[in-house]
């Protein structure tokens, strides 16, 4: 079973660091990036399965970022964080490819129980995506009797 | 400076309005009754002419008539039996048969000898020879004196004709009756004062004048009257009493004498008199209709303009108050939203202690002791602190942040349970105990959420107010909420029981800037806006009150669905 790795963005340093501490603790392999740029960076060099994104950054914001990440790499699952109370910026982001959004301040289990969902789900696509390949590498005996006549 | 413009104002719409209908109707009264005037009176005049021609043609024929009767007699009887001082008497008898106006008949022969006479004098032997009007009838053939007095002292006039034999010329001779004659010619009657006589050549009366004037007296007037003219002619003259009259005079035909017929000009004009006083009571009466009318109409136009301008002004102290508000709402949501990243924070250090807890005790760095129960114990609180933050900054952004009024159905049993949770904490601070009671879901109403929000915090936020200045914060203060529907309105009541309002103060709760609270406490804004925003979502907000008892507002909204 492969490890669940997830990356934290947010402009909140000491947030990232906290959090990517209760992460280790809890046993999930955590990276963290304190801009858009950044997140996407990393993205280049790591295999990341869930990536949470606060909406309200400096520079390049959260839907940025996440139409970004959608197009680059559109298996990694994307959970927005909001500090607004609206349901507006979320319906946003759900519509440009979040699989889910979480209000500031949340809950780190709350937060976790997200996560894994969106990793079962990846899993789930990633399972099925092995599935097709593999049947089109195995011929069906219809196409093997065809190869011989010919 | 205001009152002013006002009262500028005022004066131009009323001068307009009273000078635009009053000018034509006051041009169109004073042309038509000039027109009329000019027609009437011409009329009139017309008239008095027409009457006083053919009287002078009457009179005229009267004068003819004598000198006919006479010429009749003499050519009758002749000189020879005319001279009989019998003969003469019957002849007279029978000339008075044909007309009274004989006074007495005399004959004369040639050399103006009085040679038969039958009448009241003793005329007979005396000589005319020398008199002018014995020379003037042996001329012309027949004569008609002036009013004279002769020998006989007393006034009368004569006619007189010639008749010619072969041989001689001789002359009979009547006198008239002055009095009979002015009988005749005072038969015209025209109105009270009309009244008609004959002037000689020289302006002496020829017959006597009812309204003053005898016999051979000089007519005053008579100098205006006595031109030459033919047919009719007509003029105003006034007398020596001031008194206006109208005359028309007539040269007689056969007879050098001037009918004058006179009445007085208000006497003519009666009718057009008349004319014009209703013509005046109409114009009078119309002004001051048309005065009132604009009397009244610019003071309404007024009054309205002001009650405009005061409202404008309201609206505007309105829109400024409205727009600091949603400055403020913009400020708070921007607070709340920069809050939550601390409390995130704050949130994942709590976390990282509660795991990092377990993990000392396991390696057994941390004792379980009562200092260890007490820091758990803090943990707890700063998470339960947070979730607390959370919450108000969460209904801070919910409150302000829905700007766009778009009314959507709601469920007042999800709304109201929201609302008293905002303000429960302060309720209990403030030691006033907060109800809701709601029927079973769903009472559906078509409003925007934020705005009755707003609506409701207000009469809460109000009612808490009356509670605390009447119980203190100690406790007694209690909030009743309650949500109904009655037929197809959702009702909500909101009841404290706070010190009530005074009958006073009933009148003007919902009028902007009202306020009871000191200087400073309130904006005098919430009701009135209250009642706007109720008003706009097609429902109504009234208020039951009992000074010493509470305060009920009751807000009806149709329902929906």
């Amino acid at each position: 079973m492969e490890k669940l790795k997830l990356m934290l963005v947010d402009d909140e340093e000491r947030f990232l660091e906290t959090t990517k501490k209760l992460l280790t603790k809890a046993g999930y392999e955590a990276l963290t990036a304190s801009s858009g740029e950044e997140s996407l960076e990393l993205l280049g060099m790591h295999t990341v399965h869930v990536v949470v994104l606060d909406v309200k950054m400096p520079g390049m914001d959260g839907l940025e970022t996440l139409k970004k990440i959608k197009t680059l790499y559109p298996l990694t699952e994307v959970i927005m964080l909001t500090g607004h109370a609206t349901v507006e910026d979320a319906v946003d982001g759900m519509k440009s490819g979040a699989s889910d959004y979480v209000m500031k301040p949340c809950d780190i289990n709350d937060l976790l129980g997200r996560v894994e969902e969106a990793f079962r789900r990846r899993k789930g696509i990633e399972e099925r995506i092995s599935m097709a390949q593999a049947r089109s590498y195995v011929k069906s005996p219809r196409e093997i009797l065809r190869q011989k006549a010919e | 400076m205001q009152e002013n413009h006002y009262f500028s104002l005022k004066r131009k719409i009323l001068a307009s309005m009273l000078i635009t209908p009053l000018v034509p109707f006051v041009l169109a009264a004073v042309v038509a009754y000039e027109h009329f005037s000019i027609s009437t009176k011409a009329d009139a005049v017309s008239k008095m002419e027409r009457i006083v021609e053919d009287h002078a043609g009457l009179v005229d024929t009267f004068l003819k008539e004598r000198k006919a009767d006479l010429g009749f007699v003499a050519e009758a009887y002749g000189y020879e039996s005319l001279s009989d001082q019998k003969t003469l008497s019957q002849v007279f008898k029978i000339l008075q048969k044909e007309s009274n106006a004989f006074l007495d008949l005399g004959i004369f022969d040639q050399a103006g000898v009085h040679v038969a006479y039958h009448g009241p004098y003793e005329l007979a032997g005396k000589l005319y020879s020398d008199s002018q009007w014995f020379n003037q009838v042996r001329k012309n053939g027949s004569y008609v004196s002036d009013i004279f007095k002769g020998f006989r002292k007393v006034p009368h006039f004569v006619i007189a004709i010639a008749q010619k034999d072969e041989d001689r010329t001789w002359v009979l001779r009547a006198t008239i009756d002055p009095y009979l004659f002015t009988e005749v010619v005072e038969k015209v009657r025209m109105g009270k004062t009309g009244e008609a006589y004959i002037l000689n050549q020289e302006g002496v009366f020829q017959t006597s004048r009812r309204s003053g004037g005898d016999l051979m007296e000089l007519d005053p007037a008579a100098e205006n009257l006595l031109t030459q003219h033919h047919g009719a002619r007509s003029c105003i003259l006034k007398d020596k009493n001031a008194s206006e009259y109208l005359y028309v005079t007539t040269w007689l035909p056969s007879q050098p004498w001037l009918l004058v017929a006179r009445q007085e000009t208000s006497d003519t004009f009666a009718d057009l008199n008349q004319a014009g006083f209703w013509v005046l009571i109409i114009a009078l009466v119309g002004g001051a209709m048309i005065s009132v009318l604009a009397f009244y109409m610019s003071n309404r136009i007024i009054a309205r303009i002001q009650q405009a301008d005061q409202e404008k002004s309201q609206l505007n102290q309105q829109l400024v108050v409205a727009g600091r508000l949603a400055e403020i709402g913009e400020m708070s949501s921007g607070f709340a939203h920069e809050i939550n990243n601390p409390l995130q924070i704050i949130r994942a250090e709590s976390a990282l202690i509660d795991t990092i807890i377990p993990d000392l005790k396991k390696r057994g760095e941390l004792q379980e002791s009562e200092d260890s129960r007490d820091m758990e114990d803090s943990l707890e609180q700063i998470k339960k602190q947070v979730d607390r933050c959370a919450s108000i900054t969460s209904a801070i952004l919910k409150f302000a942040r829905q700007k766009d009024l778009t009314p959507q159905t709601i469920d007042l049993c999800e709304t109201l349970p929201e609302v008293t949770h905002m303000i429960a904490r302060k309720a209990e601070l403030d030691g006033v105990a907060l109800s809701l009671q709601t029927e079973p879901p769903p009472i559906r109403v078509n409003a925007d959420p934020a705005q009755l929000q707003q609506v409701l915090l207000n009469l809460i936020n109000n009612a808490i107010y009356a509670m605390v200045d009447r119980h203190g914060t100690a406790g007694g203060g209690e909030l009743k909420l309650d949500c109904n529907r009655e037929g197809d309105k959702a009702v909500i009541r909101v009841k404290d029981n706070g010190g009530g309002i005074s009958q006073e103060n009933m009148e003007k709760i919902f009028t902007p800037f009202f306020s009871t609270k000191p200087v400073g406490k309130g904006t005098g804004l919430g009701l009135s806006i209250c009642y706007g925003i109720i008003e706009k979502m097609g429902g109504n907000i009234t208020v039951n009150s009992e000074p010493g008892v509470g305060t009920e507002f009751v807000i009806t909204l149709p329902a929906a669905g």
